[in-house]
């Protein structure tokens, strides 16, 4: 075999198949949703998606004020946050920053759809009925704490990005229990009020830009 | 020097090198582990939700502590933290593709992960009591009499370490990114569930949890009489045996070591599981007490010895004694009384003097002022001369759950009037009703704000027994002509109403008078 053979195809070699010519840029997604276990993210959420469904359904109150009512499905829309927190990072590192030159579409695209599917799945679950704040507040909430997840993993590593939701969750609760009004503490706001509205979304905005440019710190004790 | 004289190296010995090289893992673990970053994170949400709360309630232990003990939000803080980060620790050579590498190593891989998970428990534990000394040092500037319960704190701290051995275990079985913040998630609900549980549930099974403070922690606990440790033992068992069955079922799968030590752990999670069921057994045993849970199996008899103690006393028209844990509060309940003492002072069966008794969490001793009628403890006028017995623990106090001084002294009135006239359970007949609102609006509570705040804020809710009265909670109103009679009877002059009692107060307390022949 001389040099110029290599240019054809091996004799046994079959030919591609229509059906696996995937375009380059829907592989190169795909290649990075897998490595930020993006598949795995989708079932856990769709599992929080039936969570959700069940604590509507079955009634999962915790008795009390407007705190306790929000209690369940605040936690559910949390731990939505902190399963897309954890997508952030992945397993390259250094040499991904250095050749990925879409990375930085990458990740604004793999935030913005993880968001998507914990809204939809969530949307979802509440169709059990009786969600407090409806919709319009599941949104919100899901959104904002999804921008604290991002930004968190910005700051503390993708690892621990979950940690600041968490935090989140029980700062509006207890936001809630006081009757406070700051618009910061959106879930505590009524589900069309604007200002909790604005500050949620430009929290999820921040949360993005940084997931953007930056992505998730990863020196930070990842062990 | 030949090959043959060099010194024979002694062979170190084996029992000294195993726990020489576990302490220097332990010690190795300790320093690169992830649970001292989320510490402060912890701390600012203990700090929000448990010390924030806490520091505005009444200055007695019992108060302080029942939102951080009682409700166990001092647990409910950590546990999702704790639970998260140790999955995270636990899932790490797994994540890493390292568990078969890590196999075939010098050490079983039990013992490595055993020190990992003990390094974890340690920051974790050591943080909580780390922050609860200085909790209660904070909290505990203002109060000046008793000490707060230590057994709560070694449920918290057991508690901590339960959820950190759930975590790990939940990592190093499934070692996915996902794990840590589902652990968390997984932590939140049982946090939640727990409360929910606790808020309903106040015997059996439930008392076993530790956020259940239904029946269980408040009271005049650790003034009166002692903070019983019954069910908080339980509690230590039922979470350490989570604990231990968690922590030693690592050693059970095939990769983890020896066939004997897989079997020792096989025993020990199995023993961990035996302990935990026991003390869920124990507390279905349990029975409530005047002064809290007991478990017949657990209880120690010197536990239930009253603490001793020299009253302090001041005058409202007569003597008024409290507990010293009560001082601050003496004053306003001189205040309260002097107006009522100052009406009713020389007729039959009022108090010669007042004293405080224990708020109780069951049906106590006769004498004690026992809950009856559903309504709780009460205040009472018995023995001879009559004694005027306020439960004052049983009352919310200026400052506790958003009372004000004034909810607390028109608590003190409406007790102390309604043991006078009434001295029962029940709410009295409407001519007794009405002379309790006379007497209640002529000690300065207007009959407006003792049908909005007053009587809801009782243990007898509100009249509705009186016919007529309508509107909702808060905006209720006596019926007209009940307003009426019981103006009438106020506006009388202090002489003429004091000598209408005399004569008629039998006849109005055995029920026989109608709203009607009040003058």
């Amino acid at each position: 075999m001389t040099a110029a053979d290599v240019h054809r195809p091996a004799p046994e070699a079959a030919p591609p198949s229509p059906a696996r010519a995937v375009p380059g840029w829907l592989r190169l997604a795909w290649l990075y949703l897998v490595s930020r276990r993006a598949p795995a993210a989708v079932a856990v959420l769709a599992g929080l998606g039936a969570t959700a469904w069940a604590s509507l359904h079955w009634h999962w109150d915790v008795a009390g004020g407007a705190a306790a009512q929000q209690a369940i499905p605040l936690a559910i829309e949390t731990g939505a946050a902190m399963v897309i927190a954890v997508t952030c990072y992945g397993p390259f590192g250094e040499p991904e920053r250095a050749t990925g030159r879409w990375l930085p579409y990458l990740r604004l695209a793999g935030a913005v759809l993880l968001t998507a599917v914990a809204f939809g799945v969530l949307a979802a679950g509440s169709t059990a009925g009786g969600l407090p704040g409806g919709i319009p507040a599941l949104l919100r909430n899901v959104a904002g704490m999804t921008g604290i997840g991002l930004l968190a993993a910005a700051a503390l590593g993708g690892a621990l990005g979950w940690t600041a939701p968490l935090v989140y969750l029980v700062l509006a609760e207890g936001a809630l229990a006081d009757g406070a009004t700051t618009p910061w503490a959106w879930p505590a706001r009524p589900p069309h009020d604007l200002g909790g509205a604005l500050c949620a979304g430009a929290v999820l905005a921040a949360g993005l830009l940084v997931t953007t440019v930056r992505g998730a710190r990863e020196s930070f004790r990842q062990d | 020097m030949t090959a043959t004289s060099v010194p024979v190296r002694p062979v170190p010995r084996t029992g000294r090198a195993v726990p020489l090289g576990l302490a220097r893992l332990l010690r190795v673990e300790l320093r690169r582990n992830a649970m001292p970053f989320v510490l402060p994170l912890i701390a600012l949400v203990f700090w929000f939700d448990s010390y924030r709360i806490a520091a505005t309630l009444p200055p007695l232990w019992a108060e302080r502590l029942y939102y951080i003990f009682g409700q166990g939000h001092s647990l409910i803080d950590f546990a999702p933290f704790v639970a998260g980060v140790a999955a995270w620790i636990g899932s790490r050579d797994g994540r890493r593709g390292l568990a078969d590498l890590l196999a075939t190593g010098a050490r079983p891989r039990f013992a490595v992960q055993f020190a990992t998970w003990a390094a974890t428990a340690i920051w974790a534990v050591g943080g909580y009591l780390v922050f609860m000394g200085a909790t209660l040092w904070a909290l505990g500037r203002s109060i000046s009499y008793g000490a707060p319960p230590y057994w709560p704190l070694a449920v918290g701290a057991v508690g901590v370490a339960a959820f950190s051995a759930a975590g790990f275990a939940a990592g190093a079985f499934f070692p996915t990114r996902f794990t840590a913040p589902v652990a968390a998630f997984g932590a939140v609900l049982a946090c939640g569930t727990s409360s929910q549980i606790g808020f309903s549930e106040p015997s059996g099974w439930a008392l076993i949890l530790p956020t259940n403070s239904n029946g269980n922690f408040g009271q005049d606990a650790g003034i009166f009489y002692q903070f019983l440790p019954d069910l908080p033992i339980a509690r230590v068992m039922f979470l350490g045996g989570i604990a231990v069955a968690l922590v030693a079922l690592l050693g059970v799968p095939v990769t983890a070591g020896s066939p004997r030590l897989r079997h020792v752990a096989t025993v020990v999670s199995a023993a961990g599981a035996a302990l935990t069921v026991t003390a869920i057994v124990l507390a279905t045993t349990a029975q409530l007490t005047a002064n809290g849970v007991a478990i017949p199996a657990l209880h120690d008899a010197a536990s239930d010895r009253p603490i001793p103690y020299t009253p302090v006393c001041g005058n409202a028209g007569t003597q008024v004694c409290v507990q010293p844990a009560y001082r601050p509060w003496l004053a306003d309940v001189t205040a309260a009384l002097r107006p009522v003492q100052a009406q009713i002072a020389g007729l039959p069966g009022s108090p010669a003097r007042a004293a405080q008794i224990a708020a109780v969490f069951a049906a106590p001793s006769p004498g004690l002022g026992a809950p009856a009628g559903g309504v709780g403890q009460i205040a009472q006028i018995s023995g001879q001369p009559a004694v005027l017995y306020l439960p004052l623990g049983a009352l919310n106090l200026s400052g506790a759950f958003g009372q004000d001084r004034t909810d607390f002294l028109e608590a003190i009135k409406l007790q102390t009037v309604h043991a006078f006239v009434v001295a029962g359970s029940s709410y009295g007949d409407l001519a007794q009703v009405a002379v309790e609102a006379a007497l209640m609006k002529n000690a300065g509570i207007p009959l407006a704000t003792q049908t909005a705040v007053v009587w809801p804020a009782s243990p007898w809710g509100l009249p509705f027994t009186v016919p007529g009265g309508n509107g909702p909670p808060g905006q209720y109103r006596y019926p007209a002509q009940f307003a009426r009679a019981a103006t009438r009877f106020a506006a009388l002059p202090a002489a003429t109403r004091h000598a209408w009692l005399a004569s008629h107060l039998t006849a109005l307390r055995a029920g026989h008078l109608t709203l009607a022949q009040l003058p």
